[in-house]
């Protein structure tokens, strides 16, 4: 329970940095200076002040932090403007520095841009990603493997084969043939959004078993028969009584599913295959680092990986406890 | 507890349920082979059933007394014969026309905890029929749940409460409830008694009874126990491998069994009373 | 015999689809190889409309599959645009050395996971096998592209390993002794990351089976009858945990192409994985059916095998044919 509720606050917390979202630059742009790498400024943030990385890094790699310009710290400094959710307008940022000098909590990478920021917003499009994909494998899964259970026979046999099918297939090779079949050249946005359907629609075949089989074990039960003997309709008993009976196993599912998919996601646009740019997601923080030079020389650049190892173990933590909670329910 | 039978009473001729010549066959088929196997649940089943009065049902487990059950029930359906209420023959009417005649025949079940959704209040379970039959608004649904509350013996105050939060009698009195809602004029009980304890099957059969005589119902009464059969039942009908191999009064049955079964069924009930009436001499 | 006879037929049904399914899906996209060319203005429409014609993409869908049907039964798989060369060499050896990859790696991971599996069964609920457990577990949530990446980092930072490809510069250059060792050198890190990724679900499943056996009566029976605990568990809970585990074995080869898949590309072993990266990028059509196909083949194969192992073995299945 302690762990379910602990894991939800990181949730929470994880969500509302969104919204603040340091940020110091929009994602998707490249300042015109060519910064190179910078290492990380934020390493003096022990005190609330920054060098401005320029200094340092331009001329030679030492000795010329004892800059002039330090730039102090600030909290809720206005910024660049971005949307909260994407709807509300604000120019509040969390912290920030003044210009002209940057802080890179995480590192920049070869455009300059700021790590942290990436990683945060690249949250929000994995994560969004997963879990609209999980929501909409588990829709699936409910229409056919309710059908399926629930009607049996002949349309329940076709409805597993297929699934056999699915299932029996390596996902990735899957989900690389159908991401073959997206057209190279279109937007962005377009894309997010057909990769979340392609992915989602793969993967009906477990969550459909499994409510195949809660329908079917659903609909032998008296209390079923009884409201036949009424005169109800299928419609009525699906609807009623089997589908109650399919929200424990809808919710274990949905947690399950969420980080395949956001792991899918993320491993997609690290091959290339996914959103592409500008779109921060984090397979894009990753993919710079099948560079040899990048992993020999910046080590920052490791780091969204390292903080991806935390977040599904909570993840799965959540999963767990959810497992658990219904286990104690009595059916 | 015990009535004259029907047969005597000379204002009820006509049965209200008359089956007639009932089968049930399942066919299963060998997972890896052509071979098709006719299982007979039961076989050329005909019973009477009079208004008013009590048919118990009787034969060992297996014997198809619960397949039969849900045959009238109108739950399943039978391979072949005829069942018919008030003289319509119930069997051969499309969806449409048996919908409104569903409200007739009504079955309580063995196990009341798998009989109610668990996860229903007391008040919608009952209100369910008056739903699904679409019949008076929410707030009529729900008093007339109140009332069958109060009726089998139930607190009204507890209409939220789900099923688990009842002992064993009281889902079975919500289970009465909810098949009376729609004012049927058979009952069929399925084992109904057979989960309860002694104390608590008294209380449910003077329910019943009450009932009963109140609604003038009929009940078809499934039952292995012979010992309860002989305190309620007018008739009885003995089921033997499918088979109905004697039916009479309950009177005439346990003064003069014919059938090989019936006076083993009979006697096994026999012999414990004389085993108890030995020990204490 | 009729068993096998229905699974095979099964598994050809299952290949046929899953060829419809991926020529389908790369025929939805708009556009294929020679789009980026006609877009290109200094390629006259006549050019692309004459290789595309060249490389039968003109014609209409059901004369294209049908026509690949029957190339490959005669061997043929098409041919790769951007390689410029037939698909079915070009897919044998990326296939082979996938095949070395995926094989050592199959069978490491399941040398380790059933002693493994057995062990913390025997153990169960001791602080070993808790210890284990949370190994496993922690193992299991790592994402595989985040263990795959610290693999890549550990070889580039340490220098211990080669950081990629399957053969070093001079490779044909060393005697057999020498090739051998190159190859080892070069599989290790591979081979560690895809025993890593795998091995935990097997462990657990493993795990869990022998559990269920060792739970029944008549485990508890042979013990009673003083057999030691070591021949309990090998000469009577195994053979019985391991109709389960032959069928889990089916689903692990699953796994562990997905999971090769990425590895490969992550640390540029020279398999079906970077190629197929690679022709979807391009949209060399028939490279990705081909692999795609290729795939789905070595997973029924193993299937197949699976099945056959479980005929064999399991007394069960056999007697369902009598009756």
């Amino acid at each position: 329970m302690l762990a379910a509720f602990s894991s939800v606050i990181l949730f929470a917390g994880f969500f509302a940095p969104y919204d603040f979202a340091a940020q110091d630059r929009d994602t998707p742009f490249a300042p015109p200076t060519t910064l190179h790498f910078v290492d990380a400024g934020g390493s003096l943030h022990i005190r609330p002040f920054v060098y401005d990385p320029r200094d340092s890094a331009s001329t030679s790699p030492n000795a010329e932090a004892a800059s002039e310009q330090s730039y102090a710290l600030h909290w809720f400094v206005r910024g660049t403007s971005y949307k909260i959710a994407g709807l509300i307008p604000s120019r509040t940022h969390l912290f920030g520095v003044e210009k002209p000098a940057r802080i890179f909590l995480m590192g920049s990478d070869a455009y300059g841009r700021d790590q942290f920021s990436r990683f945060l917003y690249g949250g929000q499009i994995s994560l969004l990603a997963g879990l609209i994909a999980a929501i909409l494998s588990v829709s699936l899964g409910i229409l056919v493997g309710g059908i399926a259970g629930y009607y049996g026979g002949w349309l329940d046999g076709i409805l597993m084969r297929g699934g056999e099918l699915f299932l029996a297939l390596p996902w990735l090779y899957l989900l690389f043939a159908a991401r073959a079949a997206l057209p190279l050249h279109i937007s962005q946005w377009q894309v997010f959004l057909l990769l979340i359907s392609v992915m989602g629609v793969i993967g009906w075949a477990r969550p459909a078993r499994l409510i195949r089989g809660v329908a079917l074990s659903a609909k032998e039960r008296n209390f079923v028969l009884a409201a036949r003997g009424f005169g109800a309709s299928d419609a009525y008993l699906l609807r009623r009584h089997v589908l109650p009976q399919t929200y424990a196993v809808l919710l274990t599912q949905i947690t399950l599913l969420v980080p395949q998919y956001v792991l899918a996601e993320v491993t997609l646009t690290f091959l290339g295959l996914g959103v592409g740019e500008p779109m921060p997601s984090w397979g894009a923080l990753l993919t710079s680092l099948q560079q040899y030079s990048v992993l020999s020389s910046y080590w920052w650049m490791f780091l969204p990986a390292l903080l991806l190892i935390p977040l599904f173990v909570v993840f799965y933590a959540v999963a767990d406890a959810l497992q658990e909670l219904h286990k104690s329910v009595p059916l | 507890m015990k009535r004259e039978t029907l047969q005597s009473d000379s204002k009820r001729f006509e049965p209200l349920l008359r089956v007639s010549c009932l089968c049930k066959q399942y066919v299963q088929r060998r997972p890896f082979s052509r071979q098709k196997i006719v299982v007979n649940a039961f076989q050329d089943v005909s019973l009477n059933l009079f208004p008013g009065t009590t048919l118990a049902l009787v034969g060992e487990s297996g014997a198809g007394k619960s397949s039969l059950a849900r045959c009238i029930a109108l739950l399943e359906r039978p391979s072949a014969g005829k069942i018919e209420l008030a003289g319509e023959n119930l069997l051969v009417l499309d969806r449409e026309q048996l919908f409104p005649l569903r409200r007739e025949v009504q079955m309580i079940f063995q196990d009341p905890s798998s009989a109610l959704n668990p996860r229903f209040t007391a008040c919608e379970i009952i209100a369910e029929p008056l739903l699904i039959q679409r019949e008076g608004t929410n707030s009529q649904r729900r008093a007339r749940a109140l009332q069958l509350m109060e009726q089998v013996g139930l607190d009204p105050a507890w209409e939220r409460k789900t099923p688990l939060e009842f002992s064993g009698g009281q889902r079975q009195r919500l289970a009465i409830a909810r098949a009376l809602a729609l004012g049927p004029r058979v009952l069929i009980l399925d084992e109904a008694l057979s989960n309860l304890d002694a104390a608590n099957q008294s209380l449910i059969l003077k329910l019943l009874a009450d009932l009963q005589a109140a609604r003038s119902l009929s009940f078809l009464h499934i039952s292995h126990d012979l010992r309860l059969v002989s305190e309620f039942a007018d008739d009885v009908a003995v089921m033997y491998q499918g088979r109905i191999v004697e039916a009479k009064s309950t009177r005439k049955l346990f003064a003069s069994p014919e059938n090989p079964y019936t006076k083993e069924l009979l006697a096994s009930v026999r012999s414990v009373e004389s085993i108890l009436l030995e020990r204490s001499a | 015999m009729r068993y096998l006879a229905r699974r095979v037929l099964h598994s050809v049904l299952l290949l046929l689809g899953v060829s419809i399914f991926s020529f389908t899906i790369l025929q939805l996209a708009p556009g294929d190889f020679f789009t980026p060319l006609s877009l290109n203005p200094q390629i006259s429409a006549h050019t692309v409309a004459t290789l595309r014609s060249q490389y039968g993409l003109d014609k209409p869908f059901p004369i294209r599959y049908e026509h690949w049907l029957h190339s490959v039964f005669r061997g043929d798989l098409g041919v790769s645009f951007a390689y410029g060369t037939p698909v079915a060499p070009l897919l044998a050896v990326r296939a082979r050395n996938t095949l070395l990859l995926t094989g050592t790696s199959l069978l490491l991971a399941w040398l380790l996971a059933i002693p493994f599996g057995i062990w913390s069964a025997a153990r169960r609920g001791k602080l070993s096998d808790r210890a284990g457990g949370i190994i496993t577990s922690s193992l299991l949530t790592i994402p595989d592209l985040v263990l795959f990446l610290t693999l890549l980092l550990v070889a580039v930072r340490t220098g211990w390993f080669p950081t990629g490809g399957m053969m070093s510069a001079g490779f044909d250059d060393l005697s057999i002794g020498g090739k051998v060792q190159d190859l080892a050198a070069h599989l290790f890190l591979p081979v560690v990351g895809l025993v890593l990724a795998t091995l935990p679900p097997l462990v657990r499943h493993i795990r869990s089976a022998m559990i269920e056996v060792l739970d029944s009566p008549f485990i508890r029976a042979a013990r009673a009858h003083g057999i030691p605990e070591h021949r309990v568990l090998l000469r009577y809970a195994l053979p019985v945990a391991a109709n389960p585990l032959i069928t889990l074995f089916g689903y692990s080869i699953a796994g562990m192409l997905s999971a090769s898949l990425l590895l490969e590309v992550v640390l540029s072993w020279p398999g079906v994985g970077p190629l197929l990266v690679d022709a979807i990028l391009a949209k060399d059509v028939y490279v990705v059916v081909g692999a795609v196909m290729l795939s789905a083949v070595f997973l029924v194969v193993g299937n197949l095998v699976a099945d056959a192992l479980l005929f064999a073995t399991d007394p069960r299945i056999r007697t369902e044919q009598i009756n």
